[in-house]
């Protein structure tokens, strides 16, 4: 295990956090904005409305996705710092193996026990493979919400091309909710490029 | 493990991580003060809840703004997870006394940087704002310090305001009953540990002298809950009052 690595997902996986519930709140107020907008023209805008209504629902939804996320990362980063502790003693005992082996002095138990925690270890590397696997899973998940949100953005930009008088305002919403889904949209991939490149050197050394 | 906001104003934040889920070590609150994206660890636990200080840790600040430790005596519940938090990140500066550096250097990470707080106490910079090494010595180690930051008015006192609380406990000492009913209730809980953990009744009055000089809204101890409000000063009073040091002072 590369701590390093694992310090620049765990940087990576804040950062991501962060970044998402910013753009979640963002993207909840604009379809809020949305409504009110709507609520204000009648029945004029009711195309939009449903559009609005959906863009809502699509956050709510995100949001719940965006909170599995964070469970997920939780026991990924303790199955790491766990594994961290355990290399600390296989290393205190490669010591002491090779401080004795100057003496020419040989203990069978100390290798043994040190092989114990290196299977232990071993063990250890597989769980945290799994969590990360569970974890890319549930990026994957966010990522299709992110998907369905942006084609929901699309619609709102039919619907406000096609309503006469307050097209301008519409389309002004409709492209800060773009905008929004799109930052959140990157966020989401670079953090999964993140990922896969861990996961990708964790089954290497597995 | 839980964390959970002391104190935030802009970018200046405190968090406690308290509640540990390891039960057969002594349960330990650790801190965080978080100023302009620099982040300073208080007391940063044992080896064996090191995975979980660290994964409640990264709920509230990213690994890399961590630049400093501070370490408040040499206790294993305090500092024996030094050689995995600098395993983790070489650049943390450790500000520990410095009458326990080769003591706390039994713990490994024999090349961690060590900076020594002289017996007087003194300062540190984190994100551009001073905080205040407070002595508190023989409370209840022979050397050891308390952190006191006079912007927040958060002063972190180590063992003192200790209590030994069950699994699930609460971040805080409840403050919304003004006739001090929870405080009396929680202090039960202090009694016995300051009594037989705290050799000194000469080295409390010292401490109090000198944090009754400090504004203090929020008193953030090592084990157990929180003091903010009128409870700072009921615990002072009740601190006061005690006798400590009871295995031979009875």
């Amino acid at each position: 295990m590369d701590v390093q690595r694992i310090m620049q997902v765990v940087d990576a996986s804040f950062a991501a956090r962060q970044s998402i519930e910013k753009s979640l709140r963002e993207i909840d107020r604009r379809a809020l904005n949305a409504m009110v907008l709507v609520k204000r023209h009648g029945n004029a805008l009711a195309g939009y409305g449903v559009v609005a209504q959906a863009f809502r629902e699509r956050a709510a939804s995100l949001k719940e996705s965006a909170s599995h996320l964070q469970e997920t990362i939780a026991p990924l980063i303790h199955a790491h710092m766990r594994i961290l502790q355990h290399q600390r003693f296989v290393t205190s005992f490669d010591t002491m193996i090779q401080a004795m082996a100057q003496y020419g002095l040989v203990c069978a138990s100390l290798n043994n026990t040190q092989s114990q925690w290196q299977k232990i270890i071993t063990q250890e590397e597989t769980d945290a493979r799994k969590i990360l696997l569970r974890l890319i899973a549930a990026v994957d998940a966010l990522q299709e919400g992110i998907e369905e949100q942006e084609y929901v953005v699309t619609n709102g930009r039919i619907e406000a091309a096609l309503a006469e008088g307050t097209g301008a305002p519409l389309m002004r919403v409709s492209r800060d909710m773009g905008e929004a889904v799109r930052t959140v949209s990157n966020v989401i991939r670079t953090y999964r490029h993140q990922l896969e490149s861990l996961e990708h050197e964790s089954s290497t050394h597995i | 493990m839980k964390a959970a906001p002391i104190f935030e104003a802009g970018s200046h934040r405190w968090w406690i991580l308290y509640d540990q889920d390891e039960h057969r070590v002594i349960d330990s609150n650790v801190y965080v003060m978080e100023s302009n994206g620099q982040s300073l660890i208080l007391d940063p636990g044992g080896f064996e809840i090191f995975p979980q200080v660290f994964a409640a840790l990264v709920e509230v600040v990213p690994p890399s703004s961590l630049k400093a430790a501070f370490v408040s005596h040499q206790d294993p519940d305090i500092a024996s997870s030094l050689p995995l938090w600098h395993g983790c990140n070489e650049q943390i500066q450790w500000h520990i006394p410095k009458l326990w550096e080769g003591f706390i250097r039994h713990y490994g990470a024999l090349e961690a940087p060590l900076q020594g707080i002289p017996d007087e106490g003194g300062d540190m910079l984190i994100g551009g704002r001073r905080l205040e090494f407070i002595p508190a010595h023989y409370l209840h180690s022979s050397a050891n310090f308390h952190v006191y930051d006079p912007e927040a008015k958060v002063l972190f006192s180590g063992d003192v305001g200790a209590a030994l609380l069950p699994p699930g406990h609460g971040a805080w000492v409840d403050c919304r009953d003004k006739t001090g009913r929870a405080f009396e209730e929680h202090i039960t809980e202090a009694k016995y540990f300051h009594e037989r953990w705290m050799p000194s009744n000469a080295a409390k009055k010292d401490w109090i002298n000198r944090v009754s000089k400090l504004k203090i809204d929020y008193l953030c101890p090592q084990h157990g809950a929180i003091y903010r409000g009128d409870n700072v000063q009921r615990f002072l009073d009740w601190f006061d009052g005690l006798n400590v040091g009871t295995a031979i002072n009875e």
